[in-house]
Protein backbone atom coordinates (compact mmCIF):
# COMPACT_ATOMS: atom_id res chain seq x y z
CA UNK A 1 0.00 0.00 0.00
CA UNK A 2 1.32 3.43 -0.89
CA UNK A 3 2.46 5.71 1.83
CA UNK A 4 0.91 9.21 2.69
CA UNK A 5 3.92 11.49 3.08
CA UNK A 6 3.19 14.02 6.71
CA UNK A 7 4.73 16.37 8.67
CA UNK A 8 3.75 17.23 12.81
CA UNK A 9 3.89 21.04 13.24
CA UNK A 10 3.31 23.31 16.73
CA UNK A 11 0.15 24.66 16.59
CA UNK A 12 0.91 26.95 19.95
CA UNK A 13 2.78 24.90 22.89
CA UNK A 14 -0.38 22.85 24.04
CA UNK A 15 -1.36 21.34 20.44
CA UNK A 16 -0.02 19.68 17.35
CA UNK A 17 -1.27 19.26 13.96
CA UNK A 18 -0.89 16.27 11.85
CA UNK A 19 -0.66 17.71 8.02
CA UNK A 20 -0.86 15.00 5.37
CA UNK A 21 0.68 16.20 1.54
CA UNK A 22 -1.88 14.58 -0.43
CA UNK A 23 -5.37 15.29 -2.36
CA UNK A 24 -8.51 14.85 -0.49
CA UNK A 25 -9.74 11.28 -0.66
CA UNK A 26 -12.10 9.04 0.73
CA UNK A 27 -8.93 7.19 1.52
CA UNK A 28 -6.80 9.76 3.06
CA UNK A 29 -10.04 10.48 5.12
CA UNK A 30 -10.39 6.96 6.08
CA UNK A 31 -6.85 6.86 7.25
CA UNK A 32 -6.96 10.34 9.52
CA UNK A 33 -9.96 8.45 11.01
CA UNK A 34 -7.85 5.43 11.61
CA UNK A 35 -5.27 7.31 13.17
CA UNK A 36 -7.25 9.44 15.40
CA UNK A 37 -8.87 6.20 16.63
CA UNK A 38 -5.41 4.72 17.62
CA UNK A 39 -4.28 8.07 19.33
CA UNK A 40 -7.26 8.07 21.51
CA UNK A 41 -5.93 4.72 23.20
CA UNK A 42 -2.21 5.29 22.78
CA UNK A 43 -2.01 8.73 24.18
CA UNK A 44 -5.21 9.18 25.91
CA UNK A 45 -3.69 9.91 29.12
CA UNK A 46 -2.26 13.49 27.15
CA UNK A 47 -5.83 14.00 24.34
CA UNK A 48 -8.41 16.74 25.59
CA UNK A 49 -9.36 17.05 22.00
CA UNK A 50 -8.78 15.38 18.52
CA UNK A 51 -9.64 17.25 15.18
CA UNK A 52 -9.74 15.75 12.47
CA UNK A 53 -9.73 17.71 9.03
CA UNK A 54 -9.21 17.08 4.85
CA UNK A 55 -6.24 16.78 5.17
CA UNK A 56 -4.99 16.99 8.71
CA UNK A 57 -5.70 15.94 12.34
CA UNK A 58 -4.84 18.28 15.45
CA UNK A 59 -4.69 16.91 18.50
CA UNK A 60 -5.15 19.54 21.84
CA UNK A 61 -2.99 18.14 24.55
CA UNK A 62 -4.03 19.13 28.37
CA UNK A 63 -0.03 18.70 29.27
CA UNK A 64 3.23 19.02 26.56
CA UNK A 65 6.79 18.71 27.05
CA UNK A 66 9.40 17.51 24.70
CA UNK A 67 9.41 14.54 26.52
CA UNK A 68 5.73 14.17 25.59
CA UNK A 69 5.84 15.34 21.83
CA UNK A 70 8.38 13.43 21.05
CA UNK A 71 6.23 10.39 22.76
CA UNK A 72 3.01 11.49 20.52
CA UNK A 73 5.62 11.41 17.42
CA UNK A 74 6.64 8.24 17.76
CA UNK A 75 3.07 7.17 18.39
CA UNK A 76 1.92 8.69 15.19
CA UNK A 77 5.20 7.24 13.12
CA UNK A 78 4.01 3.57 14.44
CA UNK A 79 0.26 4.09 13.59
CA UNK A 80 1.25 5.53 10.13
CA UNK A 81 3.74 2.60 8.99
CA UNK A 82 1.26 0.03 10.43
CA UNK A 83 -1.28 1.63 8.01
CA UNK A 84 1.70 1.92 4.87
CA UNK A 85 2.47 -2.37 5.10
CA UNK A 86 -1.43 -3.15 6.20
CA UNK A 87 -4.91 -3.38 4.82
CA UNK A 88 -6.39 -4.61 7.87
CA UNK A 89 -7.32 -0.87 9.08
CA UNK A 90 -10.19 -0.98 6.19
CA UNK A 91 -10.97 -4.34 7.10
CA UNK A 92 -11.69 -3.58 11.00
CA UNK A 93 -13.61 -0.02 9.38
CA UNK A 94 -16.81 1.63 10.39
CA UNK A 95 -20.11 0.00 7.82
CA UNK A 96 -21.15 3.27 6.40
CA UNK A 97 -24.70 3.98 6.62
CA UNK A 98 -26.93 6.06 4.58
CA UNK A 99 -28.97 8.52 5.59
CA UNK A 100 -32.03 10.13 3.84
CA UNK A 101 -32.39 13.76 4.96
CA UNK A 102 -35.36 15.34 3.60
CA UNK A 103 -35.05 19.04 2.46
CA UNK A 104 -37.90 20.99 1.08
CA UNK A 105 -36.52 23.71 -1.28
CA UNK A 106 -40.05 26.28 -1.53
CA UNK A 107 -38.74 29.63 -2.21
CA UNK A 108 -39.82 30.03 1.32
CA UNK A 109 -36.47 28.96 2.55
CA UNK A 110 -34.39 28.67 -0.75
CA UNK A 111 -33.16 32.21 -0.02
CA UNK A 112 -30.26 33.02 -2.34
CA UNK A 113 -31.59 30.08 -5.00
CA UNK A 114 -31.60 32.98 -7.17
CA UNK A 115 -28.01 34.10 -6.87
CA UNK A 116 -27.48 30.31 -7.13
CA UNK A 117 -29.32 29.98 -10.46
CA UNK A 118 -27.75 33.26 -12.15
CA UNK A 119 -24.44 32.20 -11.57
CA UNK A 120 -24.52 28.70 -12.84
CA UNK A 121 -27.02 29.61 -15.59
CA UNK A 122 -29.72 26.83 -14.50
CA UNK A 123 -33.05 26.99 -13.38
CA UNK A 124 -34.30 26.25 -9.64
CA UNK A 125 -35.72 22.76 -10.50
CA UNK A 126 -32.22 21.98 -12.28
CA UNK A 127 -30.59 23.19 -9.10
CA UNK A 128 -32.87 20.86 -6.75
CA UNK A 129 -32.38 17.88 -9.45
CA UNK A 130 -28.44 18.35 -9.30
CA UNK A 131 -28.45 18.73 -5.74
CA UNK A 132 -30.57 15.77 -4.53
CA UNK A 133 -29.89 13.26 -6.38
CA UNK A 134 -26.00 12.91 -5.71
CA UNK A 135 -25.69 10.72 -2.70
CA UNK A 136 -22.82 12.55 -0.35
CA UNK A 137 -19.58 11.32 1.55
CA UNK A 138 -19.34 12.11 5.47
CA UNK A 139 -15.79 12.98 5.80
CA UNK A 140 -16.19 14.67 9.05
CA UNK A 141 -17.85 16.58 11.64
CA UNK A 142 -17.37 19.72 12.99
CA UNK A 143 -16.94 23.47 12.85
CA UNK A 144 -19.95 23.85 14.32
CA UNK A 145 -22.02 21.18 16.62
CA UNK A 146 -22.99 18.69 14.16
CA UNK A 147 -22.31 20.15 11.12
CA UNK A 148 -21.34 17.70 8.33
CA UNK A 149 -18.73 17.95 5.78
CA UNK A 150 -20.27 16.59 2.69
CA UNK A 151 -17.97 15.66 -0.42
CA UNK A 152 -19.67 15.24 -4.00
CA UNK A 153 -21.60 18.28 -5.05
CA UNK A 154 -21.93 18.85 -8.58
CA UNK A 155 -19.65 20.69 -10.57
CA UNK A 156 -22.50 22.64 -12.17
CA UNK A 157 -24.13 23.66 -8.92
CA UNK A 158 -20.86 25.31 -7.34
CA UNK A 159 -21.25 28.84 -6.26
CA UNK A 160 -19.16 31.46 -4.44
CA UNK A 161 -20.02 32.55 -0.75
CA UNK A 162 -21.58 35.32 -0.47
CA UNK A 163 -19.35 38.21 0.06
CA UNK A 164 -20.71 39.85 3.31
CA UNK A 165 -22.00 36.34 5.75
CA UNK A 166 -25.56 37.00 6.85
CA UNK A 167 -25.59 37.31 10.00
CA UNK A 168 -27.82 34.87 10.97
CA UNK A 169 -28.82 31.68 9.14
CA UNK A 170 -31.46 29.43 10.79
CA UNK A 171 -30.82 25.92 11.93
CA UNK A 172 -31.78 23.34 9.06
CA UNK A 173 -30.90 25.45 6.29
CA UNK A 174 -29.04 23.83 3.55
CA UNK A 175 -26.40 26.03 1.40
CA UNK A 176 -23.77 25.59 -0.90
CA UNK A 177 -20.55 27.24 -0.42
CA UNK A 178 -17.75 27.26 -3.12
CA UNK A 179 -17.68 23.28 -3.64
CA UNK A 180 -19.38 22.21 -0.92
CA UNK A 181 -22.82 21.59 0.47
CA UNK A 182 -23.87 21.63 3.83
CA UNK A 183 -27.05 22.34 6.44
CA UNK A 184 -26.43 24.74 9.33
CA UNK A 185 -26.97 22.53 12.30
CA UNK A 186 -27.68 25.70 14.68
CA UNK A 187 -28.70 29.05 14.02
CA UNK A 188 -25.25 30.87 13.00
CA UNK A 189 -23.55 33.77 11.11
CA UNK A 190 -22.98 32.51 7.92
CA UNK A 191 -21.52 32.66 4.10
CA UNK A 192 -23.22 30.24 2.23
CA UNK A 193 -25.59 30.43 -0.29
CA UNK A 194 -29.26 28.84 1.06
CA UNK A 195 -31.34 27.03 -1.11
CA UNK A 196 -33.36 24.90 0.79
CA UNK A 197 -34.01 23.87 4.36
CA UNK A 198 -34.78 20.47 6.37
CA UNK A 199 -36.92 19.58 9.22
CA UNK A 200 -34.67 17.62 10.58
CA UNK A 201 -32.32 18.28 13.58
CA UNK A 202 -28.74 17.61 13.06
CA UNK A 203 -28.52 18.04 16.49
CA UNK A 204 -29.74 17.17 19.72
CA UNK A 205 -27.37 17.46 22.69
CA UNK A 206 -29.58 15.58 25.51
CA UNK A 207 -30.55 12.64 23.01
CA UNK A 208 -28.49 9.67 23.43
CA UNK A 209 -28.00 10.09 19.99
CA UNK A 210 -26.89 13.55 19.62
CA UNK A 211 -25.31 13.60 15.94
CA UNK A 212 -27.45 12.42 13.03
CA UNK A 213 -24.31 11.08 11.00
CA UNK A 214 -20.81 10.00 11.62
CA UNK A 215 -17.82 10.41 9.39
CA UNK A 216 -17.93 7.88 6.13
CA UNK A 217 -21.39 7.64 6.48
CA UNK A 218 -23.56 8.44 2.76
CA UNK A 219 -26.44 11.32 2.60
CA UNK A 220 -29.07 11.72 0.07
CA UNK A 221 -31.23 14.97 0.00
CA UNK A 222 -34.73 14.02 -0.65
CA UNK A 223 -37.28 16.48 -1.62
CA UNK A 224 -40.20 17.23 -0.06
CA UNK A 225 -43.00 19.85 -0.11
CA UNK A 226 -44.14 22.46 2.55
CA UNK A 227 -46.92 20.36 3.97
CA UNK A 228 -44.56 17.54 4.34
CA UNK A 229 -42.05 20.30 6.23
CA UNK A 230 -44.77 21.76 8.46
CA UNK A 231 -46.06 17.85 9.48
CA UNK A 232 -41.67 16.59 10.00
CA UNK A 233 -41.35 19.95 11.55
CA UNK A 234 -44.36 19.10 13.99
CA UNK A 235 -42.77 15.81 14.90
CA UNK A 236 -39.33 17.45 15.32
CA UNK A 237 -40.39 19.08 18.53
CA UNK B 1 -31.34 25.35 49.15
CA UNK B 2 -31.58 27.70 46.70
CA UNK B 3 -30.01 30.89 45.57
CA UNK B 4 -32.04 33.80 43.77
CA UNK B 5 -30.21 35.50 40.50
CA UNK B 6 -32.80 38.86 41.45
CA UNK B 7 -31.06 40.35 38.72
CA UNK B 8 -29.12 38.58 35.80
CA UNK B 9 -26.78 40.70 34.74
CA UNK B 10 -25.39 41.09 31.32
CA UNK B 11 -24.34 37.41 30.60
CA UNK B 12 -24.68 35.18 33.27
CA UNK B 13 -23.84 31.76 32.73
CA UNK B 14 -23.19 28.41 34.38
CA UNK B 15 -19.44 27.17 33.28
CA UNK B 16 -16.83 24.17 34.41
CA UNK B 17 -13.61 23.21 33.31
CA UNK B 18 -15.03 22.48 29.92
CA UNK B 19 -16.40 19.98 27.69
CA UNK B 20 -13.74 17.99 26.14
CA UNK B 21 -13.72 15.47 23.73
CA UNK B 22 -16.23 16.79 21.55
CA UNK B 23 -13.92 18.93 19.56
CA UNK B 24 -14.51 16.53 16.53
CA UNK B 25 -18.21 16.90 16.33
CA UNK B 26 -18.22 20.53 15.89
CA UNK B 27 -18.61 21.09 19.78
CA UNK B 28 -15.61 23.68 21.24
CA UNK B 29 -14.33 23.23 24.69
CA UNK B 30 -16.79 25.78 26.79
CA UNK B 31 -15.79 26.40 29.81
CA UNK B 32 -15.13 28.85 31.79
CA UNK B 33 -12.55 31.39 30.07
CA UNK B 34 -10.82 32.31 32.86
CA UNK B 35 -9.58 29.05 34.14
CA UNK B 36 -7.24 29.79 36.83
CA UNK B 37 -9.70 32.48 38.54
CA UNK B 38 -12.89 29.67 38.02
CA UNK B 39 -10.44 27.20 39.88
CA UNK B 40 -9.10 30.30 42.40
CA UNK B 41 -13.41 30.74 42.95
CA UNK B 42 -13.68 26.56 43.79
CA UNK B 43 -10.68 26.53 46.42
CA UNK B 44 -11.45 29.73 48.41
CA UNK B 45 -15.06 27.58 48.86
CA UNK B 46 -13.27 24.39 49.36
CA UNK B 47 -14.89 22.90 46.40
CA UNK B 48 -13.40 20.38 43.84
CA UNK B 49 -12.08 23.14 41.01
CA UNK B 50 -13.81 21.92 38.15
CA UNK B 51 -17.13 22.22 39.46
CA UNK B 52 -19.28 24.84 37.88
CA UNK B 53 -19.45 28.48 38.99
CA UNK B 54 -20.98 31.45 37.51
CA UNK B 55 -19.50 33.40 34.83
CA UNK B 56 -19.71 37.60 35.05
CA UNK B 57 -19.54 39.41 32.39
CA UNK B 58 -18.86 43.51 32.93
CA UNK B 59 -22.61 44.27 34.39
CA UNK B 60 -22.96 41.41 36.89
CA UNK B 61 -25.90 40.24 39.56
CA UNK B 62 -27.71 40.87 42.43
CA UNK B 63 -28.29 37.41 44.36
CA UNK B 64 -30.09 36.80 47.16
CA UNK B 65 -29.59 33.46 49.64
CA UNK B 66 -31.97 31.64 50.80
CA UNK B 67 -29.96 29.75 53.44
CA UNK B 68 -26.51 30.26 55.24
CA UNK B 69 -23.55 29.33 53.05
CA UNK B 70 -20.38 30.58 51.76
CA UNK B 71 -19.46 31.86 48.57
CA UNK B 72 -16.42 33.52 46.95
CA UNK B 73 -15.87 36.00 44.04
CA UNK B 74 -12.38 35.97 41.83
CA UNK B 75 -11.70 37.04 38.31
CA UNK B 76 -12.21 40.88 37.26
CA UNK B 77 -12.36 43.03 40.42
CA UNK B 78 -15.96 44.57 40.62
CA UNK B 79 -17.25 46.18 43.84
CA UNK B 80 -19.25 44.22 45.87
CA UNK B 81 -21.48 44.82 48.18
CA UNK B 82 -23.40 42.39 50.93
CA UNK B 83 -26.26 43.46 52.39
CA UNK B 84 -25.20 47.46 52.59
CA UNK B 85 -21.64 46.63 53.30
CA UNK B 86 -18.71 46.68 51.07
CA UNK B 87 -17.11 43.34 50.94
CA UNK B 88 -13.73 41.93 49.25
CA UNK B 89 -13.36 39.60 46.40
CA UNK B 90 -10.81 36.78 46.62
CA UNK B 91 -11.74 35.40 50.02
CA UNK B 92 -14.54 33.20 51.82
CA UNK B 93 -17.12 35.28 52.85
CA UNK B 94 -19.79 33.46 55.17
CA UNK B 95 -23.61 34.52 54.23
CA UNK B 96 -26.87 33.58 56.15
CA UNK B 97 -30.21 33.68 55.55
CA UNK B 98 -31.91 36.20 53.59
CA UNK B 99 -28.37 38.13 52.44
CA UNK B 100 -28.56 39.99 49.51
CA UNK B 101 -25.15 40.56 47.41
CA UNK B 102 -24.95 43.28 44.62
CA UNK B 103 -22.22 43.13 41.96
CA UNK B 104 -21.51 46.51 41.16
CA UNK B 105 -19.26 48.32 39.08
CA UNK B 106 -16.75 45.89 37.12
CA UNK B 107 -13.12 47.91 37.96
CA UNK B 108 -11.08 46.15 36.08
CA UNK B 109 -10.57 43.09 33.87
CA UNK B 110 -14.21 41.44 32.54
CA UNK B 111 -14.92 38.39 34.08
CA UNK B 112 -15.57 37.28 37.46
CA UNK B 113 -16.51 34.01 38.77
CA UNK B 114 -18.90 33.46 41.46
CA UNK B 115 -18.55 29.56 43.46
CA UNK B 116 -20.65 28.53 46.53
CA UNK B 117 -19.72 26.27 49.34
CA UNK B 118 -22.27 23.70 47.61
CA UNK B 119 -22.91 21.86 44.56
CA UNK B 120 -24.91 22.82 41.94
CA UNK B 121 -27.94 21.20 41.15
CA UNK B 122 -28.07 20.66 36.99
CA UNK B 123 -28.07 18.31 34.81
CA UNK B 124 -24.80 17.31 32.82
CA UNK B 125 -24.85 17.95 29.08
CA UNK B 126 -22.41 15.89 26.90
CA UNK B 127 -20.28 15.14 29.96
CA UNK B 128 -19.98 19.12 31.00
CA UNK B 129 -22.12 21.46 33.36
CA UNK B 130 -20.70 24.45 31.34
CA UNK B 131 -23.25 26.59 28.64
CA UNK B 132 -22.79 26.43 25.01
CA UNK B 133 -24.87 29.77 24.17
CA UNK B 134 -24.92 28.68 20.58
CA UNK B 135 -26.38 25.50 20.13
CA UNK B 136 -28.45 26.70 23.40
CA UNK B 137 -27.69 23.52 25.70
CA UNK B 138 -25.78 22.93 29.32
CA UNK B 139 -25.59 25.20 31.84
CA UNK B 140 -28.63 26.45 32.92
CA UNK B 141 -31.22 25.55 30.43
CA UNK B 142 -28.91 26.49 27.37
CA UNK B 143 -28.66 29.68 28.43
CA UNK B 144 -27.50 32.85 30.40
CA UNK B 145 -29.43 33.45 33.67
CA UNK B 146 -32.28 35.73 33.59
CA UNK B 147 -33.81 37.94 36.42
CA UNK B 148 -35.38 36.02 38.94
CA UNK B 149 -34.01 32.83 37.79
CA UNK B 150 -33.42 30.41 40.72
CA UNK B 151 -29.98 27.57 40.81
CA UNK B 152 -31.01 24.88 43.43
CA UNK B 153 -27.72 23.71 45.27
CA UNK B 154 -27.27 20.47 47.03
CA UNK B 155 -24.47 19.47 49.97
CA UNK B 156 -23.85 23.25 51.29
CA UNK B 157 -21.14 22.76 53.71
CA UNK B 158 -19.91 25.69 55.64
CA UNK B 159 -15.82 25.77 54.93
CA UNK B 160 -12.62 27.08 56.62
CA UNK B 161 -12.10 30.59 55.68
CA UNK B 162 -9.37 31.53 53.33
CA UNK B 163 -7.84 34.14 51.61
CA UNK B 164 -5.82 34.64 48.43
CA UNK B 165 -2.66 35.04 48.75
CA UNK B 166 -1.41 38.70 46.98
CA UNK B 167 1.25 37.17 44.83
CA UNK B 168 -1.84 35.04 43.26
CA UNK B 169 -4.05 38.15 42.35
CA UNK B 170 -3.40 39.20 38.52
CA UNK B 171 -3.19 42.98 37.74
CA UNK B 172 -5.82 44.03 35.16
CA UNK B 173 -4.58 47.26 33.78
CA UNK B 174 -6.13 47.48 30.57
CA UNK B 175 -2.26 47.36 29.23
CA UNK B 176 -1.23 44.21 28.64
CA UNK B 177 1.68 42.14 26.38
CA UNK B 178 1.05 39.00 25.56
CA UNK B 179 3.34 36.11 24.53
CA UNK B 180 2.96 33.91 21.34
CA UNK B 181 4.00 31.20 20.15
CA UNK B 182 4.30 29.01 16.69
CA UNK B 183 1.36 27.96 14.90
CA UNK B 184 0.56 25.93 12.56
CA UNK B 185 0.69 28.69 9.02
CA UNK B 186 3.68 31.02 11.22
CA UNK B 187 6.09 29.96 8.58
CA UNK B 188 3.60 30.87 6.02
CA UNK B 189 4.54 34.57 7.14
CA UNK B 190 7.80 36.44 6.07
CA UNK B 191 10.15 37.56 8.63
CA UNK B 192 9.09 41.06 8.20
CA UNK B 193 5.26 40.47 8.53
CA UNK B 194 6.38 38.70 11.94
CA UNK B 195 8.30 41.31 13.25
CA UNK B 196 5.23 44.05 11.22
CA UNK B 197 3.02 41.97 13.36
CA UNK B 198 4.92 42.42 16.92
CA UNK B 199 5.32 46.30 16.73
CA UNK B 200 2.02 47.26 16.48
CA UNK B 201 -0.01 47.89 19.39
CA UNK B 202 -3.69 46.61 18.77
CA UNK B 203 -7.01 47.65 20.22
CA UNK B 204 -9.49 45.10 21.45
CA UNK B 205 -12.88 45.42 19.69
CA UNK B 206 -16.51 45.33 21.58
CA UNK B 207 -17.32 42.64 19.14
CA UNK B 208 -15.19 40.25 21.23
CA UNK B 209 -16.95 37.39 22.66
CA UNK B 210 -17.05 34.04 24.16
CA UNK B 211 -16.18 32.80 20.76
CA UNK B 212 -12.89 35.08 19.87
CA UNK B 213 -11.45 38.12 20.39
CA UNK B 214 -11.60 40.88 17.67
CA UNK B 215 -8.34 43.27 17.36
CA UNK B 216 -7.85 46.54 15.51
CA UNK B 217 -4.28 47.82 14.29
CA UNK B 218 -2.78 50.70 11.99
CA UNK B 219 -0.95 48.79 9.95
CA UNK B 220 -2.18 44.96 9.49
CA UNK B 221 -0.02 42.06 8.18
CA UNK B 222 -2.11 41.16 4.96
CA UNK B 223 -1.68 38.16 3.70
CA UNK B 224 -2.98 36.36 0.18
CA UNK B 225 -2.61 32.52 0.69
CA UNK B 226 -4.82 29.87 0.95
CA UNK B 227 -4.48 27.52 3.44
CA UNK B 228 -5.75 23.68 4.60
CA UNK B 229 -8.75 24.01 7.25
CA UNK B 230 -7.60 22.44 10.04
CA UNK B 231 -8.33 21.98 14.27
CA UNK B 232 -8.11 25.22 15.87
CA UNK B 233 -6.25 24.96 19.30
CA UNK B 234 -7.17 27.68 22.07
CA UNK B 235 -5.43 31.02 21.72
CA UNK B 236 -4.93 30.88 18.02
CA UNK B 237 -4.27 34.16 16.09
CA UNK B 238 -6.05 33.87 13.26
CA UNK B 239 -5.22 36.60 9.83
CA UNK B 240 -8.80 37.04 7.72
CA UNK B 241 -7.94 38.92 4.66
CA UNK B 242 -8.60 42.62 6.27
CA UNK B 243 -5.39 41.50 8.06
CA UNK B 244 -7.31 42.28 11.85
CA UNK B 245 -6.12 39.20 13.91
CA UNK B 246 -9.22 37.24 15.47
CA UNK B 247 -8.35 35.16 18.62
CA UNK B 248 -10.06 32.05 18.85
CA UNK B 249 -11.65 31.61 22.12
CA UNK B 250 -13.81 28.38 24.39
CA UNK B 251 -17.07 28.84 22.51
CA UNK B 252 -14.91 28.96 18.86
CA UNK B 253 -15.58 26.68 15.83
CA UNK B 254 -13.59 23.95 15.95
CA UNK B 255 -11.95 23.96 12.22
CA UNK B 256 -10.74 27.42 11.08
CA UNK B 257 -9.56 28.21 7.42
CA UNK B 258 -7.25 31.49 7.79
CA UNK B 259 -3.64 31.43 8.24
CA UNK B 260 -2.86 31.23 12.02
CA UNK B 261 0.44 33.75 12.36
CA UNK B 262 0.72 32.34 16.38
CA UNK B 263 -0.92 30.83 19.24
CA UNK B 264 -0.94 32.70 22.79
CA UNK B 265 0.66 30.96 24.88
CA UNK B 266 -1.42 29.03 27.74
CA UNK B 267 -0.06 30.65 30.72
CA UNK B 268 -1.53 33.78 29.40
CA UNK B 269 -5.27 32.49 27.96
CA UNK B 270 -6.37 33.79 31.63
CA UNK B 271 -5.32 36.91 30.46
CA UNK B 272 -7.87 37.02 27.09
CA UNK B 273 -10.70 36.21 29.29
CA UNK B 274 -9.65 39.89 31.07
CA UNK B 275 -9.62 41.94 27.72
CA UNK B 276 -12.53 44.26 27.10
CA UNK B 277 -12.97 46.72 24.43
CA UNK B 278 -10.64 49.49 23.68
CA UNK B 279 -8.22 47.42 25.84
CA UNK B 280 -4.25 47.56 24.69
CA UNK B 281 -2.12 44.87 23.86
CA UNK B 282 1.18 44.08 22.10
CA UNK B 283 2.32 40.57 20.89
CA UNK B 284 6.02 38.77 22.39
CA UNK B 285 7.67 36.05 20.73
CA UNK B 286 8.90 33.34 22.91
CA UNK B 287 9.71 29.49 21.25
CA UNK B 288 7.46 26.78 22.13
CA UNK B 289 10.05 25.51 24.29
CA UNK B 290 10.09 28.61 26.61
CA UNK B 291 6.40 28.37 26.12
CA UNK B 292 6.52 24.85 27.79
CA UNK B 293 8.70 26.51 30.58
CA UNK B 294 6.80 29.16 31.34
CA UNK B 295 3.29 27.01 31.91
CA UNK B 296 5.26 24.32 33.95
CA UNK B 297 6.33 27.53 36.12
CA UNK B 298 2.61 28.53 36.23
CA UNK B 299 1.32 25.44 36.95
CA UNK B 300 3.84 24.74 39.62
CA UNK B 301 2.83 28.31 41.68
CA UNK B 302 -0.94 27.00 41.58
CA UNK B 303 -0.17 23.79 42.65
CA UNK B 304 1.14 24.99 45.76
CA UNK B 305 -1.85 27.13 46.59
CA UNK B 306 -3.94 24.66 45.65
CA UNK B 307 -2.65 21.75 47.09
Amino acid sequence: MRQVPYKIVNNGEMALTIIFDCPISLDLCQRILFLQKKLRRSIRQYLLQSIPAYQSLTLCLNENSLDITAFITQQIKQIMSQMDHKYSFLGKAYIPKTIEIPVCYDAEFATDMRTVSEHCKLSSDEIIQLHSQTTYQVYMLGFLPGFLYLGGLDKQIHCPRKAVPAFEVMAGSVGIGGEQTGIYPVNSPGGWQIIGRTPVRLFSPSSNKPFIANPLDNVRFVVIDKQQFDKLSGQES
Amino acid sequence: MSIRFVKAGLLTTVQDSGRFGLADKGISSNGAMDSIAMQTANWLVSRPLTSPVIEITLAGPTVKFDQSMSFAVSGANFDLILNDSPIPANQTIHVNQGDKLQFGKCLSGLRAYLAFSGRIKLPKTLDSYSTHLMAEFGGFNGRALQDDDVIELADIQIPPRKILPNQYKPFYGGNYQIRITDSVESSEFSAEQMSQFLNQTYHVMPQSNRMGLRLQCDDPVIINKSILSSGLAQGSIQIPPSGQPVISSVDGQTIGGYPRIANVISADWPILAQLKAKDKITFAYVSIEQAMQIRKEKMGMYKQLWG
